[in-house]
């Protein structure tokens, strides 16, 4: 399954944005995969990767598309997805948001 | 004496002994074995190995970071651990050794790539650069068992730091009491590590380039990190005047000779140094830059971490004033989220107050909120007329120059009376907004910054408004002698000892003086120990400086005599060149 969605965070899939992603993209049981919509299949990256994220480079307001295959597939999509389309929290004070989604840890 | 020039990153100044930081040269790669003899699984145990060693040092770190700088920095550090554990980079590095590669050739082939990948992307990532450099560094220690050349966290007081580029972790080890300054070879101002350097008030200049390689371990060395300059073999008055050598602390408040008091406060921008600044015996933050909880960051701090701020500065010196300036961005400042406008001369465009009154009125308006919260939570100035009091212009009290005074607010690049008027009334409103919330708060002490010729033409106007005027020297330079602070080819023309700047003081200070206005100083000039008698006798009633020059500039006022210092102001107003006023002052003309 998957989706397309836009960028929101302001400092786009860089720096905190990145790492939230790769967190949330390792906990699942699915493969999660981003890349820009147009570069197809190909251009298709992993999302547990912080190499591979990071390099994707994408900006804010640039759309994402998000693949994800696997047992939790779809969890896997709604937080990934979630965490694409919300701003980000600044660094004191972990959000309700990623308690919902089962984050558990560390609130940097 | 020799001069490099860099970038500033820490606007510090030190001084101390050159050493070197050759982290790679610990790290030379052995020859590559032939595939044949190298035994995979043998290598593939050292890189777990080597891993395991990495994740605890990164995790190390993260603590260290966390308590000497703060969580923000120590993110960083969870990054990095996601590069030691990222799966494409273990997996094809497993893949290399697989394939008869050991381990530490493996590892450093596929964080070259990844590395010059990173390095030929636009913006930030370029400078994620430096952290897989960093996690390339940790996992190669650990697979050649290399030591440590250079325990960072263990140098003698009084080091200079030099390195090629100087890693977030290599930075976050360092201990500020014993490093003096820090200069390298390449790297930018917003990279990680300087960011870490002057969380942690390490004097720094960046990106000096190749003439920094030709100074030698052992050079008595002067960072410069305000003016961006690395100075070898520093001749005394360039030291002096840099701060260089640090005269022991005055805590106890200082009055001139015949004692009028002056007071020797601290310009501050960042939490990190508001404990130096008190050590240093600073009474009180005359200019306490908010722009650090605006830089560096993908969002602007909200109304609590504001009020967090400005209430850690105030119980640093609670028997104190502390001087916040509003928000101070545009011009040379960059704020990447708040879409400044690109101008062919932003130090004559959209900043300062200009944009807290329009295209940025929410953020003024927050932070204002934090600022009448904060006055309230220590009895700032106003508090003592009630919390009712919405009336910022009334400064019929807090005029008392010498302490205790709480809060003040000041706004940035005013030039137009109506600016300080709508300022006040967005005070007002806020004040108003709180007071139907029930929130307490309270009005602070008002005032201007003095950096525009127009707002030293005004000053007599501006003083019967507010209730303080502080006069921002390095601006105020710039913009009367229509000389760029950042162009080496004016230099000499960006000097407040010109008689130009020095009547736009002189103007200034008198203004106030007419008034219940107290007026301060709080450019560079104010912290020149060489300038305190000519300050007194123009009139100043506070001074505010880095606050390593706060000791030597109190010894100063102790020996001034007022009526000697008024003279002397008079005289040097009566001079006709830079020159002239150098000679009377006994400066060497430069």
């Amino acid at each position: 399954m998957e989706r397309t969605v836009t960028v929101v965070p302001e400092a786009g899939l860089h720096a905190r944005p990145a790492s939230k992603l790769v967190q949330t993209a390792s906990r699942f049981d699915a493969d999660v995969s981003i890349g820009r919509p147009e570069d197809g299949d190909d251009g298709l990256v992993r999302a547990d990767s912080m190499l591979s994220v990071s390099g994707l480079n994408a900006a804010h307001g640039e759309s994402v598309r998000v693949v994800a295959e696997g047992a939790e597939a779809a969890d896997a999509l709604d937080a990934i997805c979630d965490l694409l389309t919300s701003q980000v929290e600044e660094a004191d004070g972990g959000s309700d948001r990623d308690e919902s989604a089962d984050d558990g840890g560390d609130p940097t | 004496m020799r001069t490099l020039t860099g970038v500033g990153s820490t606007p510090l100044s030190g001084a101390g002994t050159a050493r070197w930081h050759r982290p790679e040269t610990a790290l030379t790669l052995p020859d590559r074995p032939d595939p044949s003899a190298v035994d995979a699984d043998a290598e593939l145990a050292r890189f777990e190995s080597a891993r395991d060693e990495a994740r605890e040092a990164i995790r190390r770190a993260r603590d260290r970071a966390a308590e000497r700088v703060g969580e923000e920095e120590a993110a960083v550090f969870d990054a990095h651990e996601q590069f030691l554990d990222d799966p494409e980079l273990v997996g094809d590095v497993e893949d290399a050794i697989g394939d008869g590669t050991a381990a530490e050739h493996a590892v450093h082939d596929r964080f070259a790539a990844a590395i010059e990948q990173f390095e030929g992307l636009d913006g930030p990532m370029a400078e994620r650069a430096d952290d897989l450099r960093d996690v390339r560094d940790r996992l190669l220690r650990a697979l050649l068992n290399a030591d440590e050349l250079t325990d960072l966290a263990d140098l003698p007081d009084g080091t200079v730091l030099l390195a090629e580029r100087l890693t977030p972790s290599d930075t976050a080890e360092l201990d500020p009491d014993s490093v003096a300054g820090i200069a390298t070879v390449a790297g930018g101002r917003t990279a990680h590590a300087a960011i870490i350097a002057r969380s942690l008030s390490i004097p720094a200049v960046v990106g000096v380039g190749e003439p920094l390689r030709d100074v030698a371990d052992g050079a008595d060395l002067l960072i410069d990190g305000d003016a961006g300059r690395v100075v070898v073999d520093p001749d005394p008055e360039t030291r002096t005047a840099a701060g260089g050598g640090e005269a022991p602390a005055v805590t106890e408040r200082v009055a001139t000779a015949d004692g009028r008091p002056i007071e020797v406060a601290a310009n501050v921008g960042s939490e990190a140094e508001l404990a130096p600044a008190a050590d240093r015996g600073a009474d009180g933050i005359g200019l306490f830059r908010t722009e650090f909880l605006f830089l560096d960051r993908e969002a602007p701090p909200d109304e609590d971490e504001q009020y967090d701020a400005v209430t850690a500065a105030l119980s640093a010196f609670p028997d104190d004033r502390v001087v916040v300036r509003t928000l101070d961005v545009g011009g040379d400042k960059r704020v990447p989220y708040l879409d400044l406008p690109d101008e062919t001369n932003p130090f004559l465009g959209r900043r300062g107050i200009r944009l807290s009154l329009d295209e940025h009125r929410d953020l003024f308006e927050t932070q204002l909120r934090a600022l009448l919260r904060a006055a309230e939570s220590t009895g700032g100035a106003a508090s003592a007329d009630g919390t009712d009091n919405a009336d910022g212009t009334d400064n019929a009290d807090g005029t008392d120059s010498t302490g205790g005074d709480g809060l003040a607010v000041m706004f940035p690049l005013v030039s137009r009376l109506e600016e300080v008027d709508a300022a006040v009334a967005a005070v007002e409103s806020v004040a108003a907004d709180l007071d139907a919330e029930g929130v307490d708060y309270a009005v602070p002490e008002l005032g201007a910054m003095i950096e525009t010729p127009a707002a030293a033409f005004l000053a007599d106007r501006l003083a019967e408004r507010l209730d303080f005027l502080s006069v921002g020297t390095n601006d105020l330079a710039q913009y009367v002698m229509a000389a760029d602070r950042e162009n080496d080819g004016v230099a000499d023309y960006h000097d407040p000892l010109h008689p130009a700047v020095l009547r736009a003081i002189d103007r200034t200070a008198s203004a106030a003086g007419d008034t219940d206005a107290w007026v301060g100083m709080c450019g560079e000039m104010a912290g020149d120990p060489a300038l305190t008698q000519l300050l007194v006798g123009l009139g100043l009633d506070e001074l505010s400086m880095s606050a390593v020059t706060v000791p030597a500039v109190k010894e100063r006022v102790r020996e001034v005599d007022t009526e000697e210092a008024r003279a002397l102001a008079e005289e040097a107003l009566a001079r006709e060149t830079r020159d002239e006023v150098r000679e009377l002052l006994d400066l060497d003309g430069e």
